[in-house]
């Protein structure tokens, strides 16, 4: 250990200085780098886990035996990036899970839209918005059961000219004081089925063994 | 003289980060639409807070003065980013509530703040309670603005309080009623319960001083 | 209020209560009309909304210790009734005290009140419960006149106030602003959407759906030019606010009429009117130097029609007056004028 004298001779200089502020970085980084090793799985696994948690609640329990999270297509439509996750069963693709964007009316708004061979829709859930509270967040599934109203439907079930919110003379109820976010809800919906019956064949293509 | 006594009171009420010192008001706007959320952003807060108080304290007689500042900002931000994988990796569920928050700490000129004008002049068992009084102090701070509101914005108190401390403090959460002034979970609202939050500090401290006044008389 | 004591001043005996009861005197022909075309809900929120204002200044005078100073002069109550005017007319009595608390003691006694404020009370108020309650704030109805039968009679408009009841569907309806940027979010543009409500706004009257102080535009007229011919108001500010709107609306409008409305319905419509003769125009919020005035009206009048036309509210002339309010001590800094004996350059030092 360095005396205390010392200490105050060399605090003054430059190369001190330089040394000690040198020294700090490579400690903080070597504890940074040991920490993102330490971390790395778990945070993987965290996060895979939460997409694995957003498909299942769009994919009927069962349908599926790989895991979608990791089956993962990349495709756009219209300059929107969509995800495209297949869920298998013995080999046969059973559905498909589009994670998708639209604009709300306070920003993007993140949805995964489940969708079954028979081109109906299995489940609908927002993964992040930023609508006004009270008002537009009603599409969350903790909030209000609004997006139940999708399932089960399919392009022409309701007729297209339906695929709208009341107000709009559709068929899927809006909310008091905020009629943009779910207008954009079910347009984003409508778009991801009728992306499934362009594409569906080619995304099912890529996976033939 | 810093007897433990003093720092606690200082760390409390008298030099209260959010209240008296007017620091860190990024989190304090940012974070408080619910108490909830100011809780957990004081917790966190509360931790970076002891540890870099320790660290700075252990090295204060290496580091010359001149380089001090960018040393401690290199400790705060390592700090931060440690707690942040940390969380991120173990309390994933938690993170997701705070995640967009914990880089803001890094920000919280409070913990710098106590870096310089204390830590790094003081032993490091009172800097480590420095750390955790201030840190206290901070997290009422932040429940108190964030219950004010929650209340008012949302008519609800410590919602979804069982997803940051566990299944066990579900009891915490209270509905008191339906709707409520949305301007208050809005950034504005973070102003406007700040500035209450400043005017009820003072008048209460001008209440006692004149009580004090009276009674110094009267003897 | 004591008169200056030195030279060159001159005062003719004008006291703020004097000129709030002449504000108040030409807002009264409106306000008579509104409570004839909404019936008595709007009637009972008139007198909740100013009766409230009332009391939060007795209470916020009592807290400072100040006695009952300002509470004569009726400037509470002037602010209270500006509110009033800017509300939907059957809003339930809590909005009425919510905005009547947050104009006084908020926007006006937390600044030090009367003659203090640097926002315009009832603006501040107005935003507040718009952003707090948008949908209370949004709900507008048909005017139901007085003796017609349509709305409800005194008991029951109170108890309607008291206990919210919800208004009736077929007395729901949108004000102009609003049903032109509802149907343009579903893409039907103006030449479809503005033909069945836009002749019921431009010919004044007010017969259509909006608060009571946006549906008697000639009365508000005729208010504004009563108070600018006693010299209660400028006509400065005025007319540099509804030029600041009408001017860029014709422009637009003349360029494409399918996505902007002409400059007629904007001036009409809304609360421009109002706020050009009532709200700009308080002396507190606004520019003290002429220059300054003609500056703050035009960029007010402008940004409400920026606000109206490519935001996400239909309505945004209380934005903008709070927003040039904020402006209001770098333009006075800018516009301080010469001072008389000295150079442009001095008058302009710092």
């Amino acid at each position: 250990m360095i005396g205390h004298q010392t200490l105050e001779r060399l605090r003054p200089t430059i190369p001190f200085q330089a040394a000690m502020l040198a020294l700090t970085v490579m400690l903080a980084s070597a504890a940074l780098s040991v920490a993102d090793r330490v971390t790395r799985r778990p945070i993987a696994e965290a996060v895979a886990g939460d997409t694995r948690a957003s498909l299942a609640q769009v994919l009927p329990p069962g349908s599926f035996d790989n895991d979608p999270a990791a089956d993962v297509l990349n495709t756009s439509d219209g300059g929107i990036p969509v995800t495209v996750h297949v869920a298998h069963k013995g080999g046969v693709p059973t559905a498909v899970v589009l994670a998708t964007s639209t604009r709300g009316y306070a920003g993007e708004i993140g949805l995964v839209v489940g969708i079954s061979r028979e081109q109906r829709v299995l489940g609908v859930r927002i993964t992040h918005h930023s609508e006004t509270p009270g008002l537009g967040d009603k599409i969350e599934i903790a909030k209000s059961d609004w997006v139940a109203s999708f399932a089960g439907r399919h392009l022409s079930d309701p007729e297209p000219a339906k695929w709208a919110v009341r107000k709009d003379g559709g068929v899927f109820d809006q909310f008091a004081g905020a009629t943009i976010t779910p207008r954009a809800v079910v347009a984003a919906v409508k778009r991801g089925l009728a992306l499934y019956r362009r594409e569906h064949e080619q995304w099912f293509a890529v996976r033939k063994p | 003289m810093n007897t433990y006594r003093k720092i606690l009171r200082e760390g409390l009420w008298d030099n209260n980060m959010i209240a008296s010192q007017l620091l860190a008001m990024c989190p304090a706007m940012a974070v408080t639409a619910t108490a909830t959320n100011g809780l957990g952003m004081g917790l966190a807060t509360t931790a970076v807070l002891v540890a870099s108080n320790t660290l700075v304290s252990s090295i204060r007689h290496l580091v010359p003065s001149s380089v001090r500042i960018p040393i401690f900002i290199v400790l705060i931000a390592s700090l931060v980013t440690l707690v942040d994988l940390a969380l991120n990796a173990w309390l994933h569920e938690l993170y997701k509530v705070l995640g967009l928050f914990i880089a803001l700490i890094v920000v919280n000129c409070g913990i710098l703040g106590r870096a310089e004008s204390f830590a790094s002049r003081a032993s490091v068992p009172r800097a480590a309670f420095d750390g955790l009084a201030m840190g206290i102090g901070f997290t009422l701070a932040m429940v108190a603005i964030g219950a004010v509101r929650e209340i008012v914005g949302s008519g609800s108190l410590f919602a979804q309080a069982q997803l940051l401390l566990g299944p066990a403090f579900g009891f915490l959460e209270l509905r008191l009623f339906d709707g409520g002034a949305l301007l208050m979970v809005l950034p504005p609202g973070g102003f406007l319960v700040l500035g209450g939050l400043l005017a009820a500090k003072r008048a209460l401290e001008g209440a006692r001083r004149r009580k004090g006044a009276v009674v110094a008389q009267s003897a | 209020m004591s008169a200056p004591q030195h030279s060159p001043h001159a005062h003719d005996g004008g006291s703020v209560g004097r000129v709030m009861a002449q504000v108040m005197l030409a807002l009264t022909p409106v306000t008579l009309w509104g409570f004839y075309l909404f019936g008595w809900p709007a009637i009972w929120l008139w007198l909740i909304t100013v009766g409230s204002a009332m009391l939060f200044e007795l209470a916020c005078l009592r807290l400072a210790g100040g006695g009952r100073a300002t509470l004569g002069d009726g400037s509470a109550a002037l602010a209270g009734w500006l509110l009033a005017l800017t509300l939907p007319p059957w809003s339930p009595w809590w909005i009425a005290v919510i905005g009547s608390f947050v104009a006084i003691c908020i926007a006006k006694h937390a600044y030090g009140g009367l003659g203090q404020n640097p926002f315009n009370p009832a603006m501040v108020a107005r935003v507040a419960l718009l952003i707090s309650f948008p949908l209370e704030m949004t709900q507008w109805v048909s005017p139901a006149p007085l003796f017609s039968g349509l709305g409800p009679d005194p008991v029951a408009a109170l108890e309607r106030l008291l206990f919210s009841t919800p208004i009736p569907d077929a007395l729901t309806s949108a004000t102009l602003l609003g049903h032109v940027k509802a149907e343009a979010s579903r893409g039907v543009d103006l030449l479809a959407s503005v033909p069945a409500l836009g002749a019921s706004v431009t010919d004044g009257v007010g017969r259509h759906a909006g608060s009571l102080g946006e549906t008697g535009s000639w009365l508000i007229l005729g208010g504004g030019l009563f108070l600018v011919y006693r010299g209660v108001i400028g006509w400065l500010v005025p007319v540099a606010l509804i030029s600041g709107l009408a001017v860029p609306a014709a422009i637009a409008h003349a360029i494409d009429p399918a996505h902007h409305l002409s400059a007629l319905h904007q001036v009409f419509a809304g609360a421009a009117l109002l706020g050009a003769f009532f709200i700009a125009t308080d002396p507190v919020s606004s520019p003290a130097s002429a220059a300054g005035k003609l500056i703050y009206g035009l960029a007010i009048g402008f940004l409400t029609w920026v606000i109206r036309s490519f935001a996400g509210f239909p309505e945004g002339l209380a934005f903008a007056v709070l927003l040039m309010n904020a402006c209001v001590p770098i333009i006075d800094r800018f516009t301080r004028p010469r001072i008389y004996g000295h150079g442009p350059a001095a008058g302009r030092g710092a």
